[in-house]
């Protein structure tokens, strides 16, 4: 049986880790909904681009080795992105199970698999198992811009153009709403335009007009996926941030309400201890009263 | 209606506000665009842009860098990588880029890439610092 001293320390400390958690969920709402704020300020930009070089490309029979899928798929270049720090619920471990399965059930179907890691913790789980990667990123979450975005983005288009890789994959969270996150798998190159949005749009006569192109079409489509992949690295990396900041929002919430729990139960606890010691020693005195008369 | 839309992958800048003339820095050049002018699809390099907003008499200009342009007759169309308005030019840092970017050109040996790099970041300070020294011109 603990004394009341001890249990008293217990409750003190499960309060503190109570505060800390607290707060950490508030940084976290906060920060997410600035993460939100950068999805949705992209949205009109990425729109904008993947129309435009939909419509270029129709028009004017436009193709580009980015745009083509290679006829047999032999070696795989696979982006995982995970978040820097943990603390977040499952986010990080989901990525790296699905990482792994994927691993695990291709393996025999591809020549090669390899390695990009975005993110700290991704690349830990897989170093430990003995994973060399081609290239790491971390400190994402400090400032995720459109440069850094680039930046990566770059490296993985030269992987892609030298022949390394015959394909390139992201596997990262998607983000559903602040409490829902969903692994996606997606391929990144070659770049799949649909060619869906371009027939629903009703300014196709418009279009057909005669363009001034300057530079040449071939170019600018050129110019315009390579823009168009930029923005998919950079849109994956802010989905990613995002729900890396909703899992923590919501893995620091349940971890309030635990500690809440813990703190009534010790509460309590101590009460009963408290009052058995009162009633005890009360009896001690009644009896030893008892006995002198 | 001759209307400007001018987007960052960051920031929505101006949206399908009515404009009276828009001047982009062209791949090939300055464009000037005026209502009615030729259906154009261009890239942009880095460069002043230039806007003149129908309701406001000023003429408006943010140093952008890699860009598109696409002009309907229905209005302009811009997207950017970068956009900077001459209140976020920070005048010394960017005196610091061109400087060293110019040493770098003259002393680095480099290959294409950060050449490229180079170039466009002295650019965009040489632009930079052009937008806050003559914010008329």
């Amino acid at each position: 049986m603990a004394t009341l001293k001890d249990i008293r320390a217990r409750i003190d400390s499960t309060k503190n880790t109570q505060q800390i958690t607290k707060a950490m969920k508030l940084v976290s709402a906060a920060k997410l909904r600035k993460a939100q704020n950068n999805i949705v300020a992209m949205r009109p930009y990425a729109l904008g681009i993947k129309s435009v070089i939909a419509d270029i490309a129709i028009t004017q029979k436009i193709s580009h080795p980015l745009m083509e899928a290679k006829g047999e798929i032999r070696k795989v270049l696979l982006v995982v992105m995970t978040s820097d720090r943990g603390l977040c619920g499952g986010f990080n471990g989901n990525i790296s199970k699905f990482a792994e399965t994927y691993l695990a059930e291709n393996k025999s179907k591809y020549e090669k698999i390899d390695f990009f890691f975005i993110g700290r913790r991704g690349h830990d789980f897989f170093v430990k198992r003995g994973v060399t990667p081609i290239g790491y990123h971390s400190k994402l979450d400090k400032d995720i811009s459109y440069d850094l975005a680039a930046h990566v983005a770059d490296k993985l288009l030269k992987q892609y153009l030298s022949g390394s890789y015959d394909e390139v994959r992201m596997i990262y969270n998607e983000f559903k709403s602040a409490i829902t996150q969903t692994v996606a798998c997606e391929t990144l190159i070659p770049i799949g335009i649909d060619n869906t949005s371009f027939s629903e749009k009703d300014n196709i006569q418009e279009f057909a007009v005669d363009l001034i192109f300057e530079p040449s079409p071939q170019k600018i489509v050129e110019q315009l996926l390579i823009k168009h992949f930029d923005l998919q690295v950079y849109r994956c990396m802010s989905e990613s941030v995002a729900a890396e900041h909703g899992a923590r929002m919501t893995a620091m919430e349940s971890a309030s309400n635990n500690a809440r729990d813990m703190i009534a139960s010790l509460t309590l606890t101590y009460n009963k201890a408290r009052q058995e010691k009162i009633t005890s020693q009360l009896i001690e005195i009644t009896s030893g009263a008892e006995a002198l008369r | 209606m001759f209307k400007l839309t001018f987007l960052t992958p960051e920031r929505k800048l101006v949206v399908d506000q009515e404009v009276e003339m828009v001047i982009v820095p062209g791949e090939l050049g300055e464009i000037q665009i005026l209502k009615g002018h030729a259906p154009l699809i261009t890239t942009l390099s880095t460069g002043i842009l230039k806007w003149k907003l129908k309701s406001e008499d000023q003429v408006k200009s943010a140093v952008i860098s890699w860009g598109y342009c696409e002009v309907f007759p229905a209005g302009v169309r811009l997207l950017v990588n970068l956009a900077d308005f001459a209140n976020e030019i920070n005048v010394e840092e960017n005196q610091k880029i061109i400087k060293d970017s110019e040493a770098r050109l003259a002393n680095e040996f480099m290959n294409d890439l950060n050449w490229e790099s180079v170039q466009r970041e002295l650019a965009r300070a040489r632009a930079g610092l052009q937008l806050v020294n003559y914010p008329g011109a």
